[in-house]
């Protein structure tokens, strides 16, 4: 999994799915639900959540 | 062919609601669906709406959708100097934004739109290659399928099915602002919002503070999503806008010592709109198309006048039965001509917002007054220009853009 969201600080504001370039992340009733197949692995989403609530996790050789 | 609707509208925003307003109004039959339980929650922004919008369509806004009016506002440039620009008359309100998104849906009702909530659009029903419909799950339930000759996304930030329709609705890291806001309490204002600029304290976004009503104020900052102030979970370098408010409040000798009452968040766009908003059998209006203020952001002003140029196409579409590309992009059209040109003009200001450095803004901030300000907020750069680089001419380079930009928009 290249992202986990940390559902508590989460505050649905919807900017990781804004930003996701390939629609991996959407808001689902109250609740972001990531789809993994979709992820390309960017980290736009982590980079741009202002509640800093998704955790990144790059894939090997992959810079930060 | 016969369809449940004449048209479909995703999302009861302040886009979804004054389109299909219209559209009722004018004898079409309009079904809007809204994936949240209660339309206008969350609230997702500063809820400042300027009074013009909704004077020119007709609107009496009942007090219980405003949390107070304001008279003007303050700049504050990086060393702590400030312009202040006051009207006599009330220049717009800071809203309750979510009652006010309900109230304006509601109006919609009364003029015979539908609107469905808790109802999540997921995906297009295509017949022939054709878009005719949506399907669609109320709180979760048995999907089905809704038709309509026109599907219309005003569906703000996330656009998930302009992307399914194959529009590029979402936006590059550089290209949107991350921001966060508390409501606190209290706060002794003048009814003024409150700008504070600095590349230390919000770089390439400023600090806002919007007054509300007994005290209360939404303060809140957006800074570039692209840059990477911090390091987030998991190590990763990005923006904390939450880490930079935190830090002006800690440093501001009212705030520092106020409560807060509400934590909101979100990302905005600050880029030009989209490159279409329309193809067969659907339209993008609205934060969804990007088409908001590149300056703060701010949608709602654009949504309301917006939507009269969207339904006013809709209206000859539906009469002509021709909800074709080449009819729909009459729309595009007048806005590009319209409210496109208002917004290009605010991104020049934004860019060299972008560009200048504290040094820069206290400079101007001392030099121009209540009088510049004030064209400047209508879009002529000329004199203001002038009278900055006639005492500093360095800053000719940074300023030229704006008054070359006759031609170009």
């Amino acid at each position: 999994m290249p992202i986990e969201i940390n559902h508590s600080r989460c505050i649905q504001c919807i900017g990781c799915a804004s930003v996701c370039p390939v629609g991996a992340i959407e808001l689902i009733g109250l609740r972001m639900v990531f789809h993994p197949e979709k992820c390309i692995s960017c980290g736009a989403c982590a980079k741009a959540c202002p509640a800093n609530a998704i955790k990144f996790i790059p894939k090997a050789g992959v810079k930060k | 062919m016969k369809y449940d609707y004449d048209v479909i509208i995703v999302g009861a925003g302040p886009s979804g609601s004054t389109i299909s307003r219209i559209l009722a109004q004018n004898g079409m039959e309009v079904m809007v669906f809204d994936k949240r339980k209660e339309l206008g929650e969350p609230i997702r922004c500063g809820e400042g709406l300027g009074a013009r919008e909704v004077i020119s369509q007709g609107l009496d806004i009942p007090r219980s959708c405003v949390s107070t009016d304001i008279k003007g506002a303050k700049v504050i440039s990086p060393d702590g100097s400030s312009i202040v620009w006051k009207s006599k008359e009330t220049t717009g309100w800071v809203l309750e934004r979510k009652m006010f998104d309900k109230w304006l849906m509601e109006q919609a009702v009364h003029k015979g739109a539908k609107v469905q909530s808790y109802t999540r659009v997921f995906d297009l029903v295509k017949k022939d290659g054709k878009i005719q419909g949506v399907k669609v799950s109320h709180a979760d339930h048995e999907p089905y399928e809704v038709s309509a000759p026109l599907v219309v996304s005003a569906e703000g930030m996330e656009a998930t099915l302009a992307r399914k329709a194959g529009f590029r609705a979402f936006s590059s890291l550089y290209d949107v602002d991350t921001c966060y806001q508390y409501e606190m309490q209290e706060y002794d204002h003048e009814n003024l919002i409150e700008l504070y600029f600095g590349t230390k304290s919000s770089p390439r976004g400023y600090v806002w503070i919007f007054p509300k009503n007994d005290k209360k104020a939404n303060v809140g900052i957006g800074i570039g999503a692209h840059l990477e102030t911090g390091v987030k979970e998991g190590g990763i370098k990005g923006a904390t806008p939450k880490d930079y408010l935190d830090r002006f409040i800690a440093n501001h000798p009212q705030l520092k010592n106020a409560s807060k009452l509400q934590d909101t968040g979100g990302i905005i766009s600050v880029s030009a709109a989209i490159d279409s908003f329309a193809k067969d059998n659907f339209m993008v209006t609205a934060t969804a198309a990007r088409q908001v203020d590149p300056i703060h952001g701010g949608g709602i002003a654009m949504a309301m006048e917006g939507g009269l140029l969207a339904a006013s196409t809709i209206m000859k579409a539906h009469k002509a039965n021709d909800y074709s590309e080449k009819m729909l992009k009459e729309y595009e059209t007048a806005w590009r001509n319209t409210l496109g040109k208002k917004v290009a003009k605010r991104l020049l200001l934004r860019k060299v917002m972008e560009a200048a450095s504290d040094e820069d803004f206290n400079y101007i901030f001392k030099t121009i007054n209540q009088d510049d300000l004030d064209q400047v907020m209508k879009g002529n750069f000329a004199g203001p220009v002038a009278k900055v680089v006639a005492g500093r001419p360095q800053l000719m380079g940074l300023l030229k853009a704006l008054i070359s930009s006759r031609e170009t928009v």
